[in-house]
Formats: C-alpha cells, structure tokens, sequence
C-alpha cells in the first residue's frame, strides 16, 4: 500500500546520523587507541581520532536535532514520536517527551559524553588519546544502543527512528493502517507524555542527573589511562575537579528526584530507598570515596590501589544501576523502572566489558604501583579520610547488595521479596554509616597531613564539641526528639556542621574562596540533619475524627492513617481544623479543595489556607494521587487523597434525582435511625387510617407508622403505611421531599413490636467525601538548604582547584 | 599488624553482617496454600483479583478496611482483607502483589502492590472512522 503524507525521509536522515555516530564513535577509540602508543604514528593518528570524534559528536547532534525536529512537527508516523508526545501537550514539556523513552535517555547520555569528550580533548593534554579512546568506546556502546539492527536471531539496540508505527510488530494489525491516510484522520493522536511527568521538576532531573552520570566517565577514563600508561600518580590532579563536578552534579541530581517525588509524588516522602533511587545514590557515594582518596593520594601519595579502584569503581556501579533499571529485572520491587526493551543481554555486554577492562587492568598494573614506605600515622587526615571514604565504600555495598535481591533471585533460582519495612531496614543499617561519617567530616579538616599534635587538635575541636553538644540539647527539648538511637545521629550531624563553620572562620580566616571544603561539608551535614529530622518527627495528622467509626469493627491493626471528610463538615486535625469544601475539574486533574482553619481567642474559625491535593486520571496510569503541600519555615503540610468516590466525580445532575440503593432497618417504637441529612425516630403505630385518601379496599388490613424526621432547620413527619391485600403485601410509600428520603413500611413482627421498614435516599443527598492523608514534615527546609549548601561548597572548591593549575 | 588490617577485618565483617541480614530480612513469594502453612510470617503473593466476587469497600465506616477475594499464580482463592484504603483503580489491575501474613481462612494484608495493564503494556493507537 502506498501510504499519504508520510514523512520517511527525515527518519532516513535519523537513521544515517545513528550509523556514522556509531562508525566515528569506534574509528575514534581505534585512532586515539594507537596514538596512545607514542610511535612515529600517533600523531597522525590523535589526527584521525580528534576529527573522528568530532565528526561522531556531530552526528550524535545531528540525532538529537532529528528526534527533536519529529517531535515538534508531530510525526506520529514514528513509534517514538506517536508513543510519548501528542498535539495537546503544551510545548514547554517537549523536552521531557524527548528523555520519557529508553532510547531518548541514553541519547541523553550519550550527548553528555560527547560534550565531555569536547572539552577533554583541549585539557587533556598528554592524556588526551588514552583518555579519549576509553571515552569513544564507551561512546561505541551507547551508540549501538541506539543502532536497531537485527543480526540473525539478534536485535542490536532499539532505534527511535526507522520503527514506523505501522510496521510496529504489536499495533501493524490495527484497521487504522488499512488506511493509506491514516495520518490525516483528524482522530489520531500520539499518546502524549505521562502526565506525571509533566512537572517542572522532570524537565530538569533527567538532564542534571544524566550529566552526573556521565561526568563518572572522566574519573574513570582517567584511572585507566592512568595504569595503561603507568602513570601512576600523574592522573590525579587533572581528573580531580572532574570527580568534584561528578560529586557536584549527580549529587544535585538526586535530590531533584526526592524534591520531584515528595511534590509530586505520594508516598509521603522525598525518599523511599526505592531501586530505581539507590541505583544513582550508590555510584554517589562510591564518587564521593573515590574523590577523597584521590586527593589524599595527591596530596601524600597514599592509598594508591583504593584511590583507583573507587574511581573505577564508580563508573562501573553506574554501568550496573543501567542494567538494574533498564533491563526490566526489578520488575515487582520498584514502581518506576523502565519497562523492557529487549536490552537486558546487550547491558550485560557492556557492563561485562568495562569490568574486565577496569579491574583486569588494576589487577595486572598492581605489582607495578610505587611502593608505599610508610604507614599512615593513626593521628593523620589522611588515615581518617581513607577510613571515611571506606565507609562510604560498606555502606554503598550494603545498599546494593539489599537493592540486588531481584538479581540473587535470578542467578540463584531463590524467590525473595524485600521486606515490606524497607525503609526502616535501611534506615537501620545506614545510620551507623552515617554517625561515622558525620564524625570524621566534623573532626578530619582539625587532622593534619602526616601527623597532628592529639593535645593541640582537642583544644581546637572542643569549642564546636560542646557547642554542637548544647545545640543538641537545644533540638532535643524543642523537638521533643525521644528517639535515643537517632539523636546519636543528631548530634554528629550538629557537631559535623558547627566543626566546619569553626574551621572556615578560625583556621582559614573567613576566606570564602579556599572554604570549598568546608562549605561543602557543611551542606552535607544538613542535608543529613533535615532528612533526619523531617523523617524520624514526621507526624501523621489524618487520624480519623469523623465518628464514622472503626472502633466497632475492632480492628486494632487499623493503621488508622486515614481522615474522612464529608464535605461541609468541620474536623479536628491536628491543631487545624478542615473542611472539604468541593472538587474542581481542570483537564484531567480533579482537584479537592480543603481549607485550614485555626481558633483565635475568642473561639471563631480563622482560615490560614486551602489546599487541594490532586487525582489525575491519567490515562496511561490509571488515577494517580498528587499531593499538595504547604510550606512554613519550620514545617511542611502535606496532603494526598488516598481515595475518593469516583462515581461521585460524575456530575450530580445525572443522577441527583434517582434514588440510591434502599437500606432496610428493624426498629421497635422509640428507636432512632439517621440518614445523611436527617435524624429519623420512629414515634408510633396506629391502626386508624384514612382508607379513602390512601384508596384502600374494606378488607385491607392497613397500620400506620409515625415517624419525625429532624433536619438542623425543621422537624417533618413521615407515615408509611402497611398495607395487607388479598394476602398480599402492598405497602404504601412516604416521602419527604424536602430531605429526598423514602420511607416503606414492610413488616410488623407482632411478639416483639418490631417492624421492618427500608430507607432510601436520593443520591443528589448522599453527601461527596474524601478520604485524606496528611503529615507534618518538620524543618525539611534545612534538607533544602543543605543540598544548595553542598553545592555551592563543591563548586567553590571546583573552581580553586581549577584556578591553582 | 597494620592498622589497615585491622581495618580490612573490621570491613569484612561488616559486609558478612549486611550479607547476612540482607538473608534474613526478606520475605518470600509465595501462595496462599505456603502462607497459610506459616500463619506467623510474613509473605508476598502475587496473583488476580476474582472480578466476579464482590469487593467491599465502604470507607464511611472504616476508611482503612477493604476487603475482596483473590485468586493466586497456583489457581487458589481466598478472601483477602487489607488494612488500607481501596487504591485507585483497583479494578483495573491486572496483576496484584500483597504482603501480610494469612490468619485463619482470611489474608490479612498490610500494603498492596498493583500492576496496571495500561503502566506496562502501552496503549493501542487509536482513530475513530
């Protein structure tokens, strides 16, 4: 078939910037592979390999400019366009839309190492062809990630570009394609982005945290020049402002995902220890070791073989978090891994290379390191910051090896699930790591190289000692902080953060510019301080107060999380007062409108403000809650709808005049029955009915029964009648239709007086409710400030170390 | 001996220590026929919701109490009471994880975890004619 309008040409042109980015990528590693043996040829060779790599930055581009082009012209003609953008999307989230696949995000990738690669090649120097031969066969990889091609049984990679919808192996039966015109037809319409994603927070996580991923390639191509051309030491001081910026940037990164997850999001946190999180958290820590031995080792030439096995090291876990999150084998245990792409096989390829390359390299090259003299003294920096940075190494091990159960289970054929207490496991382990972490950031910087004088370095640290140790006190009282193993943590924490401050002042004078260090630690002790204090004191305000009670099912395993709000009705919240005051559709979100109130002296309600956490019925998703948030100074609000009644989101005027569902009650005289408006009492029988109004026959057999019926505003009465007929039963309704209720009169038990009645009201009357979960975040502000801290702090000693070259 | 060493051993035993805790501190994925014959620990079973039984939910009595039956991977159904709110969607999942620990003939379940068909396999294109 001869299909209209469609765009074949520009995929072509994809397609070819794919193959030469791929054919550069490997012609560069090859060039500057042999320009690193330093023979008559390199020279020309670094030529070949400068141009080639260039030439396979310029295709990579000219990929990133095809795929863009697409997705802003609406080729829904294409897989990847149709399958992650749509017309009604608004523009400013194109970039999301571009990085949403598996395809578009190592296109990311790949588009950072090529922006490194750029820049390496004029700093470099004489490591430049060593260092650009590892990089151009990293590049290699990612490029055949993108490749498409199918060898035999074997599909290499998955290209954005030549898989037309139409030829798509799942959708190429559709009847739309037996139209040669399908993309006229003004029905169809790309799938569009997850609207989850549609959030600020995803146009600017995915880049940061990709350049950090990325910028784990310089320490690592480095390194391994480094042993390739047994230049030991000499790799150090230009891969070190490389490590900071990695430390920098994939740090950031991170936390742009938890300030993601926690506004948009609701798990109620900014960090679950989810897979899919520790995965980039890991290869941080291990990058934050590795940049700390690495300036030991450049300062006094120790710790060699560690400095270069976390440098390796590091890359490597970036490698294997990948293959965790995009081969699809977290399956059950993350909820936001990337579903599967046939890639699993090539991601084990690739990470099994660089293993062997990284660690076969050092194991060869050992024998070869200087031969380290001394021992570090037990009273010297660079012992603790080797301890340090060895810690960090436990505790990344510890956090892969429990995120790695879904690879046990594969390798060992066992069938383990995590623990539904993960977090707190976590948080267990974790903490021990991070006391002592906290406590050589406080005391390290106060240790000088080779050795410290012990009573000089007590005299200097006591003042922040005690200091911290009041301020402890201080948070202890104020937060009412009973938990005696995190307060350990709150105070290494406190003292991690004043020791820094003292030793910016008093040591380095108040010079901002040498204080990188320091600042940087500084930010890294609150970052801890606020996640601690906003976790362990986080406070779930929703008990339920509505009455409508659990108590009586009994069930004291109730986690009793959940407040239901009627709407209309005022509850106690925590020191708030709420009411549900309605919904709003905008789009596809529905927005529930609480408002906050507190009493003044004199008892009124003053509103202090609304919120209105969110459902979007997401069409990809299903109903997503997003929350909404509050922010003080000292402490967050924070709500989620847990559930709403979606049949109530439809408008009330379709159904507002049916009946719902009748309820049958057995009441004897005096009892009480409540509906959602009214208060019901069952007053009296009477055998005296007017059978002419009510149209009844001689023989009927008719009883009478009187109820009141009390709204806040007026008292009605309602009498439905029983009615015997021919031995039949026909009783004879009664409405109040001021309260849309319906009353019938179906039985009278005469050996206890019983009766048998049914209610029914009408639905427009039963009342919209929510059911809500809200929780006190206290001081995240300082997590916030920390990470900003941290980051201006890593920047500064960035630009220092730059500058002293 | 060197203090690296000692630091080494000190390392080695931390990490047979997260080895080892990591072993003990999982649950498993299991049928309700294997939950059942452990009532004290706690599992994973993975399996369908029986659309035809019903599923009550009625949070103006208790919000956090939802009850229904499932069927497990080895065909065995059973009632299934969890201590949550009903999820959104629910009756769209197409897969069902639950964790909790069975109790007499009822599954007590403390959380829940679902798939839903429209998360992984992806929607179809679409043109009204």
């Amino acid at each position: 078939m001869e299909y209209i309008g469609e765009h074949l040409g520009i995929g072509k042109v994809g397609n070819v910037f794919v193959i030469l980015s791929f054919v550069f990528a490997l012609l560069a590693s090859i060039s500057y592979f042999l320009a690193a043996k330093e023979n008559e040829e390199a020279a020309s060779w670094k030529k070949i390999g400068r141009i080639a790599f260039r030439l396979h930055g310029l295709s990579v581009m000219g990929i990133v400019g095809t795929l863009f082009v697409m997705l802003m012209n609406h080729y829904f003609e294409y897989e990847y366009v149709w399958h992650h953008s749509n017309r009604i999307m608004p523009m400013r989230y194109i970039m999301s839309c571009f990085w949403e696949g598996q395809e578009g995000s190592f296109l990311l990738w790949t588009f950072w190492h090529v922006v490194l690669g750029l820049i390496l090649q004029r700093t470099a120097k004489n490591f430049e062809a060593p260092v650009m031969s590892i990089i151009a066969l990293v590049q290699v990889f990612l490029a055949s990630m993108l490749l498409g091609i199918t060898i035999g049984e074997y599909h290499l990679g998955s290209n954005p570009f030549t898989v037309l919808l139409r030829e798509h192996p799942e959708y190429s039966k559709i009847p739309l394609f037996s139209d040669a015109n399908y993309l006229a037809n003004p029905a169809f319409d790309g799938r569009g982005l997850n609207p989850l994603l549609q959030n600020y927070w995803m146009t600017i996580h995915p880049p940061t945290l990709f350049l950090g991923f990325a910028l784990t390639v310089v320490p690592f191509a480095y390194a391994i020049a480094g042993l390739w051309k047994k230049q030991f030491n000499e790799w150090l001081k230009p891969a070190l402002p490389w490590t900071y910026a990695g430390v920098t940037v994939l740090g950031i990164g991170i936390l742009m995902g938890g300030a993601w997850a926690y506004e948009a999001l609701s798990f109620g946190g900014f960090w679950a220890w989810d897979p899919v999180e520790n995965a980039s958290l890991v290869p941080w820590l291990v990058l934050v070791g590795a940049a700390h031995l690495m300036l030991i080792n450049r300062n006094k030439g120790q710790s060699l073989f560690t400095a270069f096995f976390l440098a390796i090291l590091s890359f490597l876990l970036i490698l294997y978090s990948t293959y965790l999150t995009r081969s699809g084998i977290l399956g059950e245990t993350s909820v936001h891994s990337f579903p599967t792409a046939g890639m699993a096989g090539q991601l084990l390829v690739y990470m099994f290379c660089f293993v062997i390359m990284g660690m076969g390299l050092l194991i060869i090259r050992w024998k070869h390191f200087p031969k380290q003299t001394s021992e570090e003294a037990i009273w010297s920096r660079e012992f603790w910051m080797f301890v340090g940075a060895i810690v960090l190494l436990v505790s990344a091990f510890q956090i892969s090896f429990y995120t790695s159960i879904p690879v046990w289970n594969k390798l060992f054929g066992t069938n383990k699930a995590p623990l539904k207490e993960v977090i707190k496991f976590y948080n267990n382990w974790q903490l021990p790591f991070a006391f002592v972490v906290t406590m050589l950031i406080a005391i390290g910087q106060f240790f000088k190289y080779k050795n410290t004088n012990i009573k000089e370095f007590l005299k200097k640290i006591a003042i922040s000692f005690f200091v911290a140790l009041a301020f402890t006190f201080l948070m202890i009282y104020i937060l009412d902080f009973d938990d005696r193993y995190f307060s350990i943590l709150l105070f290494s924490s406190i003292f991690a953060a004043v020791a820094n401050i003292d030793y910016m002042f008093r040591v380095l004078g108040g010079k901002v510019r040498k204080a990188g260090a320091s600042i940087a630690h500084i930010g890294f002790a609150l970052v801890l301080l606020g996640a601690l204090i906003s976790t362990s004191k986080k406070e779930v305000i929703s008990q339920n107060t509505s009455g409508k009670d659990v108590a009586q099912l009994g069930k004291s395993y109730s986690n009793n999380d959940n407040i239901l709000l009627t709407q209309g009705d005022t509850l106690k919240m925590g020191k708030y007062l709420v009411t549900y005051v309605g919904k709003r559709h905008e789009g596809i979100n529905i927005y529930f409108d609480v408002d906050y109130f507190t009493k003044d002296e004199n008892g009124n309600l003053v509103k202090e403000f609304r919120l209105a956490p969110l459902l979007q019925t997401n069409p990809r998703m299903g109903n997503v809650a997003e929350p909404d948030t509050r922010h003080f100074l000292t402490y967050d609000v924070y709500t989620h709808i847990t559930f709403a009644d979606m049949e109530m989101l439809k408008d009330k005027k379709e159904t507002g005049d049916e009946y719902a569902q009748a309820k049958n009650h057995t009441i004897k005289k005096g009892d009480t029955l409540f509906s959602s408006n009214a208060i019901i009492i069952f007053d009296s029988l009477s055998v005296n009915v007017d059978k002419a109004k009510y149209q009844l026959k001689e023989n009927d057999i008719a009883v009478e029964a009187h109820f009141q019926v009390l709204d806040i505003r007026k008292k009605y009465k309602a009498n439905p009648i029983y009615v015997i007929r021919d031995n039949s039963i026909q009783p004879i309704e009664s409405k109040v239709d001021e309260l849309g209720l319906k009353f019938m009169f179906w039985q009278i038990n005469p050996e206890d007086g019983k009766i048998q009645i049914s209610l029914q009201e009408k639905k427009s009357n039963v009342r919209d409710f929510i059911v809500m979960q809200a929780m006190i975040f206290p001081y995240i502000n300082i997590l916030w400030i920390g990470c900003i801290v941290m980051a201006i702090g890593t920047v500064l000693a960035i630009v220092e170390r730059v500058r002293k070259k | 001996m060197k203090k690296i060493h000692i630091l080494g051993i000190i390392i080695i035993a931390i990490a047979i220590g997260a080895i080892f805790t990591t072993l003990n501190n999982t649950s498993t994925y299991a049928s309700f026929a294997e939950a059942a014959s452990e009532p004290d620990s706690e599992f994973h079973v993975v399996g369908k919701l029986n659309k035809d039984k019903e599923a009550v939910y009625d949070p103006k009595l208790d919000a956090n109490l939802f009850t229904f039956y499932m069927v497990d991977n080895k065909g065995m159904e059973c009632k299934v009471v969890l201590h949550k709110n009903k999820p959104q969607d629910f009756e769209r999942s197409e897969q069902i994880v639950l964790i909790g620990q069975m109790q007499g003939l009822e599954f007590q379940a403390s959380d829940i975890l679902m798939k839903c068909p429209s998360k992984y396999n992806e929607g179809q294109p679409q043109a009204s004619k």
